[in-house]
C-alpha cells in the first residue's frame, strides 16, 4: 500500500528535513540484502492541517532484515526540526535500545544529512543483539548462533531474526541470514552484464528457517543477486541439498558454499573450455567457418561440402560444457521443408567424450560429420524438396 | 483499575493539545483511590473486589519539547521541579499528543516513563496518549485517545470514562465522581445546599419522585392482571361461539340433504331419467360444501376458528376451566425503560439462509491447475 517512489516522499517532505531523508532513500543500504533499499510510505504531518505543505515530518521506514520487513515509525517535528526524531518499533513492542548505544541520537546534529542514516544503522545493530538475545529461548538454536559465530567466514555476515513465540502451540521459530563468502569476480563479464535491472553488489544469501526450537522442520533457501542468477543458469541447476536432520549450521553451511563455488568454477572452466573448443575448429575447418560467438563462444557454424553436396553444421554449447555435450544440427542448403525451413536434423547424442581437449574433439567432430553425410543426404533428398 | 477524567479538564488538554503545531505532552495532576464492592451471591458467601480509581482533575502543559529530558531521553530533575513546583505530589500521570501516529508508545516516551516512575515515587504512573488524525481532504477529524498502564504486563490499557460524553437522550446524565476542586464552586453549594438536600444528604426531589413511579409501577400491575382475566373471559365465550356456528352448520347441512332426497324421489315417480339427475346430484354436495368453507380472500381475523389464547400459553384445558389464579406482580415482567440494561437489544439483521448462501457459493473455490508456467529464456 502507498507505494511511494522516493522522488514523491522528497517532494513531500518538509524542507528542513529533506536532506535527512534524501540521504536514506536514495543511498540507505543497509543489511546484508542491500539489493533492497530502505522505503519510506505512509508520510504524514504533526502541524494542523491548515499549515500549507509540505510540512510532512513523520513516516513509516521499511527496512529489510534477514529476509523480513521492518517497517518502524519515524516522528519528527517539522516545527522544531533541530530536534531528533522518535521511534515506534512496529511490531516489536519489547524493544528497547539503549539510547547510550545510539551515538548518533545522544550528540544528534541536524546539520550532517547522514545523520538519520547512521542512527538508524545503529539501531538495526541493537535489533540485531535485541534479535540474538531471543535466541536465549531455545539452547538449540542458540548454539547454531554461537558456532557460526566462532567461525570468521560467517560470523561478521549474519542477521538472525527470532520469531514470536507461536501463542498456541508454544513453538519458536528463528531466521538465520548468511551472506555467503564465495567468490563471483571471475565469472566472464558477458554473463553477468545482460540484465534489465541494476545488478548492484553479487551477493549470495542464504536463508535458513527454523520452525520450531528443536530443528526439525528447517528450511533452506538461496537467494542470489540478479546477475549471478543470470549467470549460473536457472534456479532449478542450483539445488542445494536439503538440511540433514539432526544435522547443524556450522556443517550445512560450507557444504552449500562449496556447491556454489563448484557450480562458479564449473561456469568459468566452462567458458574457458568452450573457447578452447572453438578455436581448435577454427583450426580444423579454416575457411569452412561461417560464423562463431565471439563474446560468448556459445555457438559456431560450419559449410561443410561432401562429394559435391554443401550443407551446414550449427554447434550449440551448452552452458555446463564440456560435462553437458554439444547439440549438432545439420542443414541442407538446397531442401526445404512443408513449412518453408531449410531441411535440418538435430544430432544430440553421438561420439563425446568431455575429458577430451578442443583439438580432440574437433578432429572426432571430423569423423563424425563424414559417417553421418549419407544418411543426412538421404534425409533430405527423400524429405525435402528443392 | 478505572480511570476517570472530567469533561472540563479532558477538553482543556484537547485545547491546548489542537493548537499545538507540533507533538505536545505535559503531566497529570489527581488522585488515586480504591473502592471495594462488597457482592452477596446466592450462596451468601460474600465477595469483596476491590478497583483502584484514578482520578485525573488537573493538568499541567509543558512549554516546549525536551523541556525535562535531553536527547537522550534523559530526565533532568532541576527542570522537572522547576515546572511542576509543589504540584509535584499530586502528579499521577502524563500525557502526549501526538498527530497522525499510531497509538502505541514509543521509544523515548518509554525511556521518560521508567525514569518518572522512579523519580517521582508513583508506581503506577498512567500515560495519557492522544493521536489526532485527519483524513487526506480534512474533511473529517478524530481524536483518539488511549491511557496505558505501562508499569504492568503487556502495557495494559485503561479504559478513561469522561461522565456525560455519549448519549445523553438514552443515559441518565451523572454527576461527576470527579470532585471539582474549586473554591468558589464549594462556597456557593455550602451556603445553598440546605434548601435541596434532606438530613442524609439525598436531594429531596429525588424521593418523591421515586413515590410517584412505584406508584405508578402498582397501578399497572393491577391493570394488567385484569386484562388477562377478560381475556380468558372473552376467549371462553368465543369458543362457545364457535361451537354454536358449527352446529348450526350441520343442522344446515341436514336439513338442506332431506330436500333434495324428498326432490329425488318425487322426480323418480314422474320422469324416469336418471342420468341427467346425477349429475347435477353429486354437483350439489360440492356446491353446498364449498358454500360452507371458508373462501381463500376471507381475511384471517374473520375466519371461524382463529388461535385460543389458551393454546398459546400451554395445553392444559385445566387452566382454562378451573377458577383462574390470583394474578400477581410476580407472574408479569416488570416494564422497563428503553436503553436500560433488562431491554432486550434487538438482534442481528440478515443472518437467513441468503448470507448462508451467499459464503457458501464463495467458499467453493475454483481449483485452477497449479501448473507453473515455466519460465523460458
Amino acid at each position: 500500500m502507498n507505494n511511494m517512489s522516493p522522488e514523491v516522499a522528497l517532494h513531500r517532505i518538509s524542507p528542513e528535513l529533506r536532506p535527512m531523508l534524501c540521504s536514506v532513500v536514495r543511498d540507505g543500504r543497509v543489511g546484508l540484502d542491500s539489493t533492497n533499499c530502505l522505503r519510506v510510505t505512509d508520510l504524514k504531518t504533526g502541524c494542523t492541517s491548515l499549515t500549507p505543505g509540505p510540512c510532512c515530518d513523520r513516516f513509516k521506514l521499511h527496512i529489510p532484515y534477514a529476509g523480513e520487513t521492518l517497517k518502524w515509525d519515524i516522528i519528527f517535528n517539522a516545527q522544531y526540526p533541530e530536534l531528533p526524531p522518535d521511534f515506534i518499533f512496529g511490531e516489536d513492542a519489547e524493544f528497547l535500545p539503549e539510547p547510550s548505544e545510539l551515538p548518533h541520537l545522544v550528540q544528534w546534529d541536524a546539520g550532517d544529512p547522514e545523520c538519520l542514516l547512521q542512527l538508524v544503522k545503529e539501531l538495526i545493530q541493537q535489533y540485531h543483539h535485541y534479535q540474538c538475545q531471543r535466541l536465549r529461548e531455545s539452547s538449540r538454536l542458540l548454539f547454531e548462533y554461537d558456532s557460526l559465530l566462532e567461525d570468521p567466514n560467517y560470523g561478521r555476515n549474519m542477521e538472525i531474526y527470532a520469531g514470536r513465540k507461536n501463542s498456541w502451540t508454544g513453538e519458536f521459530s528463528a531466521r538465520f541470514l548468511l551472506k555467503l563468502p564465495v567468490d563471483f569476480s571471475n565469472i566472464p563479464v558477458y554473463l553477468l552484464k545482460d540484465t534489465a535491472l541494476d545488478p548492484g553488489e553479487d551477493v549470495a544469501l542464504l536463508s535458513v528457517s527454523f520452525e520450531d526450537a528443536e530443528a526439525t522442520q528447517v528450511f533452506p533457501k538461496l537467494f542470489l543477486s540478479p546477475s549471478i542468477e543470470h549467470a549460473l543458469g536457472d534456479s532449478l541447476a542450483l539445488q542445494i541439498p536439503a538440511f540433514p536432520s539432526g544435522g547443524c549450521l556450522i556443517d550445512y553451511v560450507p557444504q552449500v558454499c562449496q556447491i556454489l563455488n563448484n557450480k562458479v568454477q564449473y561456469v568459468i572452466q566452462g567458458y574457458h573450455k568452450r573457447r578452447e573448443y572453438i578455436a581448435a575448429f577454427l583450426s580444423h575447418f579454416g575457411m569452412g567457418v561461417v560464423e562463431y560467438d565471439a563474446e560468448g563462444f556459445t555457438k559456431l557454424t560450419l559449410l561443410l561440402m561432401w562429394k559435391d553436396f554443401c550443407f551446414l553444421v550449427h554447434v550449440d554449447l551448452p552452458l555446463y560444457f564440456p560435462r553437458d555435450q554439444p547439440t549438432l544440427t545439420f542443414q541442407s542448403v538446397y531442401h526445404f521443408t512443408n513449412s518453408g525451413q531449410l531441411y535440418s536434423q538435430v544430432q544430440v547424442s553421438y561420439p563425446y567424450s568431455p575429458r577430451w581437449d578442443g583439438n580432440e574433439m574437433a578432429k572426432r567432430a571430423k569423423a563424425y560429420f563424414k559417417s553421418f553425410i549419407p544418411q543426412f543426404q538421404e534425409g533430405a533428398f527423400a524429405n525435402g524438396k528443392l | 483499575m478505572a480511570a476517570s477524567i472530567s469533561g472540563y479538564t479532558f477538553s482543556s488538554v484537547c485545547y491546548h493539545s489542537a493548537n499545538s503545531n507540533s507533538d505536545h505532552e505535559g503531566f497529570l495532576l489527581g488522585d488515586v483511590r480504591q473502592e471495594e464492592t462488597v457482592s452477596i451471591s446466592d450462596t451468601q458467601i460474600s465477595s469483596a473486589e476491590l478497583l483502584q480509581v484514578v482520578e485525573i482533575h488537573n493538568h499541567d502543559p509543558c512549554a516546549q519539547l525536551f523541556s525535562f529530558y535531553d536527547y537522550a531521553g534523559k530526565l533532568n530533575e532541576e527542570n522537572l521541579n522547576s515546572i511542576l513546583k509543589d504540584r509535584r505530589k499530586n502528579v499521577i500521570g502524563w500525557y502526549r499528543f501526538r498527530r497522525n501516529t499510531q497509538q502505541q508508545m514509543s521509544f523515548r516516551e518509554q525511556i521518560i516513563h521508567k525514569q518518572l516512575t522512579q523519580l517521582l515515587g508513583v508506581p503506577d504512573l498512567v500515560f495519557l496518549l492522544f493521536s489526532f488524525i485527519s483524513t487526506a481532504n480534512s474533511s473529517t477529524h478524530a481524536l483518539e485517545y488511549v491511557l496505558f498502564r505501562p508499569n504492568r504486563r503487556f502495557n495494559q490499557r485503561i479504559t478513561l470514562t469522561i461522565p456525560n460524553l455519549g448519549n445523553t437522550s438514552q443515559q441518565e446524565y451523572k454527576v461527576s465522581s470527579v470532585p471539582n476542586t474549586s473554591l468558589n464552586y464549594t462556597q456557593v453549594i455550602k451556603e445553598h445546599g440546605a434548601e435541596f438536600f434532606d438530613k442524609d444528604g439525598v436531594m429531596k426531589d429525588i424521593r418523591t419522585i421515586f413515590q410517584v413511579y412505584s406508584a405508578l409501577q402498582d397501578k399497572v400491575q393491577a391493570v394488567c392482571g385484569e386484562v388477562e382475566q377478560s381475556e380468558r373471559v372473552r376467549e371462553k365465550i368465543q369458543e362457545d361461539v364457535n361451537k354454536l356456528k358449527q352446529q348450526i352448520a350441520l343442522r344446515k347441512h341436514k336439513t338442506a340433504e332431506e330436500e333434495k332426497r324428498l326432490c329425488a324421489a318425487q322426480n323418480a315417480d314422474s320422469h324416469p331419467t336418471p342420468e341427467e339427475n346425477t349429475e347435477p346430484s353429486e354437483a350439489s354436495p360440492l356446491s353446498r360444501i364449498t358454500f360452507h368453507t371458508p373462501s381463500a380472500p376471507e381475511r384471517p381475523s374473520t375466519s371461524p376458528n382463529p388461535p385460543s389464547y389458551s393454546d398459546l400459553l400451554s395445553q392444559d384445558d385445566s387452566l382454562l376451566s378451573s377458577s383462574s389464579p390470583p394474578t400477581s406482580a410476580a407472574l408479569l415482567p416488570r416494564p422497563q425503560a428503553v436503553g436500560s440494561p433488562g431491554h432486550p437489544t434487538p438482534g442481528p439483521l440478515g443472518m437467513g439462509p441468503g448470507l448462508g448462501l451467499g459464503l457458501g457459493a464463495s467458499s467453493n473455490p475454483v481449483t485452477t491447475p497449479s501448473t507453473p508456467v515455466p519460465w523460458q529464456w
